[in-house]
């Protein structure tokens, strides 16, 4: 059990980090609408439940990066839509920047070559 | 602060449940409803859109579970939940959810309250500022004063010349305070006020004793170091207690005049609330003086003599210094001190002066003779509260073991369909912690009731107030709250640990039967645990019983039926030495005229008058005694016609009639007396003095028999008494004090009842202004005496009972369950034949098995309870076999009678119907 918790934390974080990113740019949006925005931006290459979205959201709100509210869906139903708060915003910049900061240090190292150590 | 925040989101949602449940789902449900409507708009089924939308959501129960253990407190629903399911299920058993309470109740209450005295008494510390910077001289406490220059042992007291020169000599005192040992009486009239006077606890302090203590005034000033001097103005403090109970806190009394012992003093200040002096004792002082106004007040010189030893000192040491350099550094002033009064000193303080030390001890509790006196009483009292609540846990787990054994198919039925170990282990403690957390709350109503009435008892109130408060205070409540929590882990790891010996098998199995062994061997052993417990229990309170009973029916040597005590202060009303002689006389004839009196007479100390002097004794015709010899004797002064009012026999001679104040000096001595000093000689008309006075003061004119006086050694023979005439003065003048007479002993007819105030009225008769201190039956005044030791008694035995009826519910319960086992065995042995004695037999005897095991496991347990009692017995041997023996017959036959019950049912059992039950 353990060990599945911690895949699934890593995961999260993740997540957690699309989710701010899609609320930045779409403005306010209910659980489904950021579900279908992450699999379009990320096409086949990331398959995820869209259910463990929820409790993703859950965690953001519960942090206060994110807020939600009641609003009427597309097909004039009741959804909860949800919108990146002030400190949601600067959460998104801090962690673009530390993924940026990681991803580039990743990047560099994988693209060693045998030779570049002699 | 976001991990913060998010904790608090998750606690609030613990309210909002059901809200957020509702969220949760309309929220899935929505978004499935739109994923539905994508793909429909697809081109797909209906049937097949839905198909892949769940698909696409994912595992939703998996996904919902995580969501809820991300939303609330996972742990704390789960305790929620097992809380609120061990409240059903105790509601579903309300006789043993009660009976589990309130045997709970007892146990827990019993040592709370016992722990209140012991907290209260013993390990409170005084209500001053930092108490733990305080240290006082002594390792003990005397109660009387002592030779300044000669003490045993160690020097506990000093004379006032002795503490002025500590107090300048030892830097490592920030300040060093003294105040008089034991008290004072004082008769306190408000100036210009009508009243009559009244008596009020008074003590003399020094002047910094308030700067030491970091005590500031309720109203007023406190004392100040100037107030010491000799010339200044008399002045007193008032304790807060005074101030309002009897002046209605009239702002009036600060800077009033009031006359103590008839001498105006100016009331500066009153104490804060809370504030009890330097000890906690019964009576308080509601008058603090300064040292110096002692001489005034008291009309003595106990000031001025530095060979008079009459105060404590207790001090507030520098910021980080170390307390056992100040007791070096103390141990060389004090042989300084002596040495510079070694031209004063008498012959036997000069051989012991080397040997005389001095010990500092933490102060911070102050100086108590209470603690000294109640310590090893309350010890023994938490140990016997210690043992009932072991036979409670006992009894508690027995309960709880029957009932996990009837909850055995439910437990397996849950671990069947996959319940966690853990979880039924939790569940099994949850209920355990709940019922002791239950039985601890009403145990704490009980304590607060029975701390009460055992205040009430152990202090009467005719004795005083006593600064203890009953009320529950936070420690006593952690107490509580800790000894529950510790007893619900004591009985309920059992049941838990057999909750998770249950096999998931046994449910689908559906049997009954081949559980009884499984659960019964830790059971038998409760029960024997509680046998075992409550024998030591039992012998421990009929030795105490025994010792208490022996102590009221001895031989006192003096008449307690038909004999009243009154006490008055001479002093109070200003009387002069010289006019004493007279006023004994006129009090004598006034109080004889009152009807129904037959004798009255008068003496310093009247037996257990908790006063007493001693004194060397020099036999003429012997060598003066040595410094080390043992020649102590009791003094006491007494007027004619005090042993016949007092009913105690003179064996040989005569005793004292109205001794002219010029014949020859007599004394009466007790059989004690004789046998000390004068063994195998016939002692009247033999001379003895004392080592002060010489060897040829008194001539013996008669024996007494031996009386108790004193209210201590009462496990040993009474000590060495002799009574001097108050008429008669010796020369030099030694101990003017004494005689000043305090106790009158008035005999009356059989029959008659003395009123107080028509004793006050013979008083007023002779001087308006002599207040009569108290006025009580003798046999008041020795029953008093055994007051502690009645209350430790009678605790003990209620404990002792307690203990029987739960050891006999618990062999109860446990003979009932085995009959109710073998109901089926009994059925086939009758129905072949058996009688249905032989069926009582088998009952009866695993029984009496488990008992007789129960008590040769209490034999040594009993023998530990009596070494503990040790002294406390008055001379009833610890190993008493009338005691031992009725204990074990007592546990026996209780335990006997409870068997006795469910064998008789189990006899009248028909074969047929237990064969049908099968």
């Amino acid at each position: 059990m353990p060990s599945a918790k911690e895949k699934n934390d890593v995961r999260q974080g993740t997540l957690a980090l699309m989710v701010l990113k899609t609320l930045e740019a779409l403005g306010p949006l209910h659980g489904y609408g950021i579900a279908r925005r992450i699999e379009q931006i990320s096409e086949d290459l990331l398959s995820v439940n869209q259910g463990t979205l929820y409790p993703v959201l859950l965690k953001l709100e519960q942090e206060g990066s994110v807020a939600s509210a009641w609003g009427v869906s597309e097909n004039n139903r009741k959804a909860r839509f949800y919108r990146l708060t002030r400190a949601g915003r600067r959460q998104l910049d801090a962690e673009t920047e530390s993924w940026d900061t990681t991803a580039a240090i990743m990047g560099r190292f994988l693209a060693v070559k045998a030779e570049d150590f002699s | 602060m976001k991990a913060l925040r998010r904790a608090l989101r998750r606690l609030a949602s613990l309210a909002t449940k059901r809200r957020d449940e509702q969220r949760m789902r309309i929220e899935m449900e929505e978004h499935m409803a739109l994923q539905m409507g994508e793909n429909l708009r697809a081109g797909v089924s209906p049937v097949e859109a839905r198909r892949r939308a769940a698909w696409q959501f994912g595992p939703i129960e998996a996904i919902q579970e995580s969501y809820r253990d991300q939303r609330g407190l996972p742990w704390m629903e789960t305790l929620a939940r097992d809380v609120s399911q061990a409240l059903r299920r105790l509601r579903l058993a309300p006789a043993f959810a009660l009976a589990t309470i309130v045997t709970l109740a007892l146990g827990i209450g019993a040592t709370t309250s016992i722990f209140t005295l012991v907290h209260a008494v013993l390990l409170q510390s005084l209500p001053v500022a930092n108490p733990a910077a305080l240290y006082r001289l002594g390792r003990t406490t005397p109660a009387n004063f002592m030779n300044a220059y000669n003490q045993h042992r160690e020097i506990s007291l000093v004379s006032y010349d002795g503490y002025q020169y500590f107090r300048s000599h030892t830097p490592g005192f920030a300040e060093l305070a003294a105040f008089e040992v034991g008290g004072h009486r004082l008769g306190v009239r408000r100036a210009g006020a009508e009243a009559l006077a009244q008596t009020y606890p008074g003590e003399f302090v020094s002047g910094n004793y308030f700067t030491m203590f970091g005590i500031n005034p309720l109203a007023g000033r406190m004392l100040s170091a100037r107030d010491e001097d000799v010339s200044a103005p008399a002045v007193a403090v008032m304790s807060d207690r005074l101030w309002r109970q009897q002046y209605g806190a009239d702002p009036a009394v600060i800077g009033g005049v009031f006359n103590l012992n008839g001498k105006p003093v100016t009331v500066v200040g009153i104490t804060p609330p809370g504030f009890f002096g330097d000890s906690l004792r019964n009576n308080p002082p509601d008058f603090f003086l300064p040292l110096t106004t002692a001489p005034t007040i008291e009309g003595d010189n106990d000031l001025t003599h530095p060979e008079t030893a009459w105060l404590s000192m207790i001090g507030r040491i520098q910021p980080g210094a170390r307390p056992a350099a100040i007791e070096a550094a103390m141990r060389v002033e004090l042989r300084q001190w002596l040495q510079a009064h070694w031209g004063v000193m008498g012959a036997r303080a000069r051989a012991n002066l080397a040997r005389q030390t001095l010990f500092l001890e933490p102060g911070g509790a102050g100086i108590s003779r209470m603690r000294d006196q109640y310590q090893q009483w309350l010890e023994i009292l938490m140990t016997v509260s210690g043992l009932v609540l072991l036979i409670v846990c006992a009894n508690v787990a027995n309960l709880m073991l029957v009932r996990s054994l009837e909850r055995r198919r439910q437990i397996s039925l849950s671990r069947a369909l996959g319940a966690r170990t853990s979880r039924v282990v939790g569940q099994a403690l949850t209920e355990c912690m709940l019922l002791a957390l239950l039985g601890g709350g009403a145990g704490l109503g009980l304590a607060f009731a029975g701390t009460r009435l055992i205040l009430g008892l152990a202090f009467p109130p005719s004795a005083g107030p006593v600064p203890i408060s009953a009320a529950p205070s936070l420690p006593v409540l952690f107490f509580a709250l800790g000894v529950s929590l510790l007893t619900g882990i004591g009985f309920g790891i059992a049941p838990a640990w057999m909750a998770t010996r249950v096999d998931p098998i046994e449910a689908l199995r559906g049997g009954g039967r081949g559980l009884v062994s499984a659960g019964s061997a830790p059971r038998k052993a409760m029960v024997v645990l509680q046998a075992a417990l409550c024998l030591a229990l039992l012998s421990e309170s009929g030795l105490l019983s025994a010792a208490l009973h022996r102590l009221e029916t001895q031989d006192l040597g003096f008449e307690q039926n038909g004999r009243t005590i009154a006490s008055i202060d001479p002093t109070l009303a200003g009387y002069g030495r010289e006019q004493l002689s007279p006023l004994y006389a006129r009090i004598r004839t006034s109080i004889a005229g009152i009807p129904g009196v037959v004798a009255v007479g008068m003496a310093a100390y009247a037996p257990f008058s908790a006063n007493n002097r001693d004194s060397s004794v020099w036999v003429e015709g012997r060598k003066p005694p040595g410094p080390d010899e043992d020649v102590q004797a009791w003094v006491d002064r007494v007027t004619g016609g005090y042993f016949e009012a007092l009913g105690n026999r003179i064996v040989r001679g005569r005793g004292i009639g109205d001794e002219s104040a010029s014949s020859r000096h007599i004394a009466v001595v007790n059989q004690a007396f004789v046998r000390k000093f004068l063994p195998h000689e016939d002692p009247i008309g033999k001379h003895f003095g004392r080592a002060d006075l010489g060897p040829d003061v008194y001539e013996i004119v008669g024996v007494a028999q031996d009386a108790r006086y004193l209210t201590f050694g009462l496990d040993q023979p009474p000590q060495p008494f002799y009574f001097l005439p108050e008429s008669q003065r010796e020369t030099p003048e030694k101990d003017a004090g004494s005689h000043f007479l305090q106790d009158i002993v008035i005999a009356t007819r059989p029959g008659v009842v003395l009123a107080p105030e028509a004793v006050a009225r013979a008083l007023a008769a002779v001087n308006p202004n002599l207040p009569l201190t108290s006025a009580r039956p003798m046999s008041r005044q020795v029953a008093a005496e055994f007051t502690q030791q009645r209350l430790i008694a009678r605790l003990t035995s209620l404990f002792g009972i307690l203990s029987l009826i739960l050891a006999c519910t618990g062999m109860y319960g446990i003979t009932a369950y085995n009959a109710g086992c073998r109901t089926g065995e009994i059925g086939v042995r009758m129905a072949l034949g058996a009688g249905r004695g032989e069926a009582m037999r088998l009952i009866l005897q695993g029984a009496f098995w488990l008992t007789a095991l129960g008590l040769v496991l209490g034999l040594p347990l009993m023998l530990a309870a009596g070494r503990l009692l040790g002294n406390q017995l008055y001379g009833v041997s610890p190993f008493s076999a009338p005691v031992a023996l009725a204990a074990v017959a007592a546990l026996g036959l209780s335990t006997l009678v409870a068997s006795l019950v469910p064998a008789l049912r189990a006899s009248r059992i028909s074969p047929a119907q237990a064969l049908r039950a099968e």
